[in-house]
């Protein structure tokens, strides 16, 4: 709108803009409360699973400490997450570089197999290939349902792998399969508002094996 | 070590106006046919999820929308390679580095939108057409999900923006800096691809290719910003973006 009481000539102009800046005041609203609302389940989240985050580092930290590797899988942006998570460990800020990478990296794996054998078996086969059992699988879902994902946990669960599953909703099959030690549900029906919280849960854990490391812990059974 | 949650409102008045007006010119950009453009050097699975966002939604129903990661071991030839006049160039990344200093000073002469999003200490004014930044210097802010929250919204807004196609014609460009091309003031960004054989240079810019005359400034080489005036290539740009 003009400031030199010239709008009246371009009524036209003006309500064009006057609807581009209801938008824009719209959607800064809309964002504001999202974010609010990211925030809020990031703390719920830790608060439910702050304690689990300290067992399940309690049972990595020995297995990084025996010469062990985590494994990080997902699909789509979870896959990107997980590939996050993998860097964080493997090229942290600060502390102790980790064994880490993410099963969804090499293009030529991934095509290889899933043309191949089929699309579920593009992880476990991974697992199958690479894994020992002081090593870690950790999947990252927002159903907890994907094929390839349970296909992975469960043969990670038969090699003796300790097995970490992020998931959102009500946990899908992650939480009622047997196969997944360490099972963290983002209590969300949003897709982007549990991969804001499962990053956070995913640098925690990363943190807390950091501290356990660091604190010596496993270190009598690194030899 | 705290948890780094997130403040309870992560997004303060400023940037949730910004957020906004980036996706209503991201908008506008898809519906005049822009390709999206990510890159992270740092956090490369950002640029990935930022492209699966739009390229397959989480939220059935919503279009398809084209827009590829520039990931590898140079960004900045991959996406000289690549990117059109119009398209939209994201990256996600701080202040200082390198690559996408690089890619936001050459962005102009491509004539793309550039958006950039990080954290810490901010680039200087001008750097990118919109900035979505979080001061928070904690090394952290990548990892926990606030660069995630970003694009997140980034997308969704876009698509908001998108069910109102009254509002997605572009206003008229104004007259703003070294790119004005009314006033002619200072010339248009140009980077420089190939001696031509009559002696004058071909430079790309905004417009497209063209051959200047680069005597004012020679010797010039293939990747050296110029700014072009009448035909004339006036002064060079240096790695920090002033003329000289």
């Amino acid at each position: 709108m003009s400031a030199d009481g010239t709008g009246f000539l371009y009524p036209f102009l003006g309500a064009a803009e006057r609807d581009a800046d209801s938008l824009l005041a719209d959607l800064a609203r809309s964002a504001r409360e999202k974010a609010a609302e990211s925030a809020a389940l990031q703390r719920a989240t830790i608060a439910e699973f702050g304690e689990l985050v300290e067992k399940a580092a309690a049972e990595m930290a020995p297995r990084f400490a025996a010469g062990g590797r985590l494994y990080t899988f997902g699909n789509g942006g979870s896959s990107t997450d997980a590939a996050i998570l993998a860097g964080l460990f493997a090229r942290p800020p600060e502390g102790r570089p980790l064994p880490s990478w993410s099963l969804a990296a090499d293009q030529a794996v991934l095509t290889a197999l899933g043309n191949d054998v089929g699309f579920d078996l593009v992880f476990s086969r991974q697992l199958i290939a690479h894994s020992g059992e002081s090593d870690i699988a950790l999947a990252m879902s927002t159903s907890g349902g994907s094929a390839d994902l349970l296909r992975a946990l469960e043969e990670a669960k038969r090699r003796g792998l300790l097995t970490i599953g992020f998931a959102g909703y009500d946990g899908g099959r992650f939480a009622t399969e047997g196969y997944v030690d360490f099972c963290f549900v983002v209590r969300s029906q949003s897709v982007h508002r549990i991969q804001e919280s499962q990053a956070v849960l995913g640098y925690l854990l990363w943190a807390a094996v950091q501290r356990r490391l660091a604190e010596g812990e496993g270190s009598d059974e690194r030899r | 070590m705290t948890a780094p949650v997130m403040p309870e409102q992560p997004l303060d008045e400023a940037l949730a106006a910004d957020l906004a007006a980036t996706s209503l010119s991201l908008a506008r950009r898809f519906a005049a046919g822009a390709t999206l453009w990510s890159l992270s050097p740092a956090w490369e699975p950002h640029a990935n999820h930022i492209a699966v966002e739009f390229v397959h939604p989480v939220i059935v129903g919503k279009r398809a929308l084209p827009a590829v990661a520039l990931t590898g071991p140079d960004p900045v030839g991959l996406a000289r390679a690549s990117v059109r006049p119009g398209d939209v160039i994201l990256a996600v990344a701080t202040a200082g580095d390198p690559v996408v200093r690089s890619v936001m000073r050459r962005a102009p002469a491509w004539g793309t939108t550039t958006i950039w999003i990080g954290h810490g200490p901010r680039p200087p004014a001008g750097a990118a057409d919109h900035v979505l930044w979080l001061d928070d210097p904690d090394p952290r802010t990548p990892v926990t999900g606030r660069f995630v929250l970003l694009y997140h919204l980034l997308w969704e807004l876009t698509h908001v923006c998108l069910e109102h196609p009254g509002l997605l014609t572009e206003p008229e460009a104004g007259c703003d800096g070294e790119v004005c091309v009314t006033c002619s003031d200072e010339g248009r960004l140009g980077e420089v691809i190939s001696e031509a054989p009559d002696g004058r240079t071909l430079v790309r810019t905004a417009a497209g290719q063209e051959l200047v005359d680069t005597m004012l400034v020679a010797p010039v080489a293939p990747g050296d910003l110029v700014l072009v005036h009448a035909g004339t290539a006036i002064s060079r740009i240096d790695e920090e973006g002033e003329a000289r």
